[in-house]
């Protein structure tokens, strides 16, 4: 409870409070926010979609009805199409390569670009790489052939399922568990701790490890509240959540091996790409890359592919 | 005490209001089948479906909730209104009119601050009244719906509300438009109600047992036999 | 303490006649503008997304649409029909045909007062005829009506999981066993009853009627297996079956039954559509398609501004963090499970004689359902248990949706329809007890055919 005098921080999200990476990242914020600022500044963590789900959560922010939210990546593409290089597939090897992009000049520059519309990046929070998995055996590309995907609202995302030759469909996240188990779609993409978390290994054949893409989170807050909060808690907010995100992201890719791991042990099939399989999913996804080009800018998807090599 | 709107005649504004409402559930169940079929028949999926059909689900109530205080057909408990005789009963009813249209002028406000930055238009200054209308703000016309395309013949919007920059969706201040709009019906609404009841020509803002009209028609099925 | 004042707040506008949606929906923003920092606008944007934010609401529109093809175009009939041939020869023959037709009946319709006019606007008047009291007839078609809510589909239960976030398919089939249960109760308590008060007994047909009324009521039952087999079969979502559902029902009342749209006619043999090709075209256009339409939409408006508003209220005890206090202070308070149920009873028996089914089911769901699942009770059998207690709501004054429409397709005054409807409320009350404290008649289907029932904290 928030005392009076107290800076208010609302911060709203739609996952868990101690099972998701981001659930987990925002309990412990909210912890140290709490513990660290009294007399300043109290966090209040809406969990579960209470208060607001993705899609509403940026104009609630927008209208200071909330101050603090982390939605997927995807969402930001209604700011600035910049952030359409973060849903595209292959673009990123691993986690570790998402990191060093997020913490180059570029990635950090993508936290200031939405300003001018009145939303502030503060730091990335990871989830992790997606995998698919599906009602049937997926080792190349024409195995997804026919199928039905589930996808978020992303005009990638839906390029990226039509490039495999399967059907995007469009649903309700709550819908999933359901439709993946009577055979409404076959198939879906997330990551790990999401499948995990969902049950969604159980409704399906199984999970093929192709790291295709990347699911992080951007914690967000308005301009208008950011630079109306006096220096000194603004930067201790800074330093806070600077550490959390540093603690977080470093647990993050164990958080995923422990669903992998889960996934298996309760039965659940996880399928491995050799190189050359995993190379047909790459080229079948290279139009995609070349279709959104121009809104990614193709300085960026060079710049994302250095941090590949390493 | 025929308090439905049922049995005076229905005016050419009527038959509009009920067709307008009739068309939009009409569209959504064809939307939805539509997709069912595109899905099961053809394997594809209308990606803009679930979305349209969202649209118009608030669009249909927003638009016919005003309409329903014409009709007298909103819910209430009448338990004590009409346990009381009728000079008190229309004092009641006079304060819960009141109360309505406090409740669509306070909506009204909120539909209009929630929609107009996305048409680039200023919200109104004060917490609980209109105070005149702010200075500066944050224009939303470019913020995009999720997956509803925008059709070529409609991109003069981007003109108007994107600097010129051409939609891929359509903005959000289409569907969110008819906020003020219903809300501002439903207060003209409510002032009509309040005026009909002030003139004795309505006793109550709510369905009486919902059952009045129902009565009637099944005492005329039944003939005499009650 | 706040919060008690926004409660006593919206009973004291329900008590001026302020419309039930305006009553939530004027407290919870005076209360929010007072109280809080949130603005007009996030009401605004609450109450549209109420709507447009609720994928699994969208499925009210479609059964409620559904319903009124069914109706309009002559599916009850029918059914009634097909149900007097084969039960209709017991003791309390044709009240116990009222109460499997309405069984029937509630396995296409999500709505309860839709079974009972569907339903009672023939049955009372045909049980008068071979000579019932009105007021038994009444009494029988209001109670076994509240079977339309519990028989999936159904809107209240959409409403849950819509609330809570559980599976849609889930709870309509955790309601299969309790709806069974409870309609065979009644026909139970009507075949003693008339043993015991010598009620008038129909003769037996013959299986030739069985079998020719069944026929005919079949085109209307095949819904059931649209719905059902289409949700579980994988060929659609819930929303989805409820739409398909529609243009079916649509389609059977136009061009099978016809007993409405362009080949339907007034005392005369319906017309052949082989005869009247055109009317493919023109049925889209027919006065008795935008009239049901219309009513159905109206319907629809009626019951979702309520929702809307009971949704802004949730959103301002949401703000307010009211459901983690009353869970905290329930929880230290060292409730058992049983005790706890006992204690949602009392709130639901007390808060349905004010309130809408689904309007009160958006309310007080978040405030007892984080409690329930630290307590270790299966999410669906807390929605069956809702459920149960929203039929009863509808049986009892001041706002019970069944009383009202009871007394007016049976044209009795409300108070003695409460009073006809009183002895079979009865075994409304035992069912709750056997459903309350017996969770496997709600979960057990549901578990053998979808696998346990995940449990998110
Ligand atoms: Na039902
Ligand atoms: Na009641």
């Amino acid at each position: 409870n928030c005392d009076p005098g107290e800076i208010v921080i609302k911060f709203s999200h739609v996952t868990n409070t101690d099972k998701h990476p981001k659930g987990i990242a925002a309990t412990l914020l909210e912890q140290r926010v709490n513990d660290e600022m009294n007399g300043k500044a109290c966090m209040q963590v809406y969990p579960n979609s209470t208060l607001y789900n993705d899609n509403k959560v940026l104009e609630a922010l927008l209208n200071n009805d909330v101050q603090m939210a982390a939605p997927s990546l995807s969402k930001f593409e209604k700011f600035t199409k910049k952030f359409r290089i973060f849903d595209l597939p292959f673009m990123f090897k691993d986690v570790n390569a998402v990191d060093a992009f997020q913490n180059s000049e570029t990635g950090q520059a993508m936290k200031t670009s939405m300003v001018k519309r009145g939303l502030l990046g503060l730091e990335f929070w990871h989830n992790g790489m997606k995998q698919f998995s599906a009602s049937k055996p997926l080792l190349v590309p024409g195995d997804a052939k026919g199928l039905k995907f589930r996808v978020q609202s992303s005009d990638v995302l839906v390029a990226e399922i039509e490039a495999m030759g399967a059907v995007p469909q469009k649903m309700a996240f709550s819908e999933v568990y359901g439709a993946l188990q009577t055979g409404v779609v076959n198939g879906q993409e997330n990551t790990w701790s999401n499948i995990y978390g969902k049950k969604f290994f159980e409704v399906q054949d199984g999970t093929t490890e192709t790291n295709h893409g990347i699911i992080d989170y951007l914690v967000v807050t308005s301009t208008d509240f950011w630079d109306g909060l006096p220096d000194d808690v603004r930067a201790q907010l800074t330093t806070i959540l600077r550490e959390v995100t540093e603690k977080r992201n470093a647990e993050s890719t164990a958080v995923n091996n422990d669903a992998k791991d889960a996934i298996m042990k309760a039965g659940g099939v996880v399928r491995q790409l050799n190189a050359e399989q995993r190379q047909m999913w790459v080229d079948v996804m290279k139009p995609v890359w070349t279709r959104f080009e121009g809104d990614v800018g193709k300085d960026n998807i060079m710049a994302a592919q250095k941090f590949n090599t390493n | 005490m025929a308090n439905t709107g049922h049995h005076r005649q229905r005016t050419f504004t009527d038959k509009l209001e009920e067709t307008l409402i009739a068309i939009i559930l009409g569209l959504m169940t064809i939307i939805t089948f539509v997709n069912v079929v595109a899905r099961y028949g053809f394997n594809e999926n209308i990606l803009w479906a679930l979305e349209v059909t969202s649209i118009l689900f608030a669009w249909l109530i927003l638009l016919g909730v005003s309409y329903c205080v014409k009709i007298t057909a909103h819910l209430g408990v009448d338990a004590v209104v009409n346990l009381v005789s009728a000079p008190v009963r229309k004092t009641l009813t006079l304060i819960a009119v009141v109360l309505c249209i406090i409740y669509a002028l306070l909506l009204l406000k909120g539909g209009w601050d929630f929609w107009a930055n996305y048409a680039n238009l200023p919200e109104t200054e004060g917490r609980w009244f209109f105070m005149g209308f702010e200075e500066e703000f944050l224009a939303k016309g470019w913020y995009e719906t999720d997956d509803v395309t925008m059709p070529e013949m409609f991109q003069f919007f981007a003109v108007w509300f994107n600097e010129g920059e051409p939609y891929e969706k359509i903005p959000r201040l289409i569907p969110y438009v008819m906020l003020p709009v219903g809300m501002a019906l439903l207060l003209f609404r409510f002032l009509q109600a309040g005026w009909a009841v002030w003139t004795g020509n309505k006793t109550l803002i709510i369905v009486s047992h919902e059952a009045e009209e129902a009565v009637d028609e099944a005492a005329a099925k039944l003939g005499e036999e009650t | 303490m706040e919060v008690v004042l926004l409660f006593v707040l919206i009973i004291g506008l329900l008590m001026f006649g302020v419309p039930i949606a305006v009553a939530l929906g004027l407290s919870s923003i005076l209360f929010l503008l007072a109280f809080s920092e949130s603005s007009l606008a996030s009401v605004a944007q609450t109450f549209y997304e109420a709507m447009a934010g609720h994928y699994t609401l969208l499925a009210i529109p479609f059964f409620i649409l559904a319903s009124s093809f069914m109706s309009t175009g002559g599916v009850a009939k029918r059914i009634i029909r097909f149900s007097i041939a084969l039960v209709g020869h017991f003791s309390g023959g044709l009240a116990i045909a009222g109460v499997f037709a309405c069984m029937l009946f509630a396995a296409l319709s999500g709505s309860s007062p839709a079974t009972v006019v569907a339903i009672g606007t023939i049955v009372i008047a045909g049980m008068r005829q071979v000579g019932y009291s009105k007021d038994f007839a009444a009494g029988v078609i209001c109670n076994a009506g509240t079977l339309g809510i519990l028989i999936p589909p159904s809107i209240v239960m959409v409403v849950y999981a819509a609330a809570t976030d559980v599976s849609v398919g889930r709870m309509f089939l955790a309601g299969v066993i309790p709806g069974l249960l409870a309609g065979f109760m009644l026909m139970v308590g009507i075949y003693v009853a008339a043993k015991w008060k010598d009620l008038p007994k129909g003769d037996w047909l013959g299986w030739v009627e069985v079998f020719s009324s069944a026929k005919e009521a079949a085109w209307g039952l095949f819904l059931i297996v649209i719905i059902l087999g289409g949700i579980y079969g994988g060929v659609f979502t819930p929303t989805e079956a409820a739409a398909v559902a529609s243009v079916y029902a649509f389609f059977i009342a136009n061009f099978i039954y016809r007993d409405m749209g362009p080949l339907h006619r007034e005392d005369a043999e319906p017309i052949s559509i082989f005869r009247k090709p055109q009317a493919l075209v023109t049925v889209f256009f027919h006065p008795d398609t935008r009239d049901t339409l219309f009513e159905a939409g109206k319907l629809t408006i009626t019951l979702l501004f309520i929702i809307a508003n009971a949704l802004i209220l949730k959103h301002v005890l949401t703000d307010e963090q009211i459901p983690q206090h009353i869970a905290g202070a329930m929880l230290d308070a060292g409730l058992s499970w049983w005790s706890f149920l006992i204690v949602v009873n009392i709130i639901l028996l007390v808060g349905g004689q004010f309130m809408e089914p689904s309007g009160l089911i958006v309310i007080v769901a978040p405030l007892v359902f984080p409690i329930a699942i630290e307590l270790g009770i299966d999410p669906i059998h807390l929605g069956i248990i809702m459920v149960v207690n929203m039929e009863i709501g509808m049986i009892t004054p001041p706002v019970g949706l069944n009383l009202f429409v009871t007394s007016g397709v049976a044209g009795m005054p409300m108070m003695r329809v409460v009073k006809a409807a009183l002895p079979w409320l009865g075994i409304l009350f035992v069912f709750l007890i056997l459903v309350t404290y017996i969770p496997a008649l709600s979960t057990w289907l549901p578990t053998s055919f979808m696998g346990p029932e995940i449990i998110t904290k």
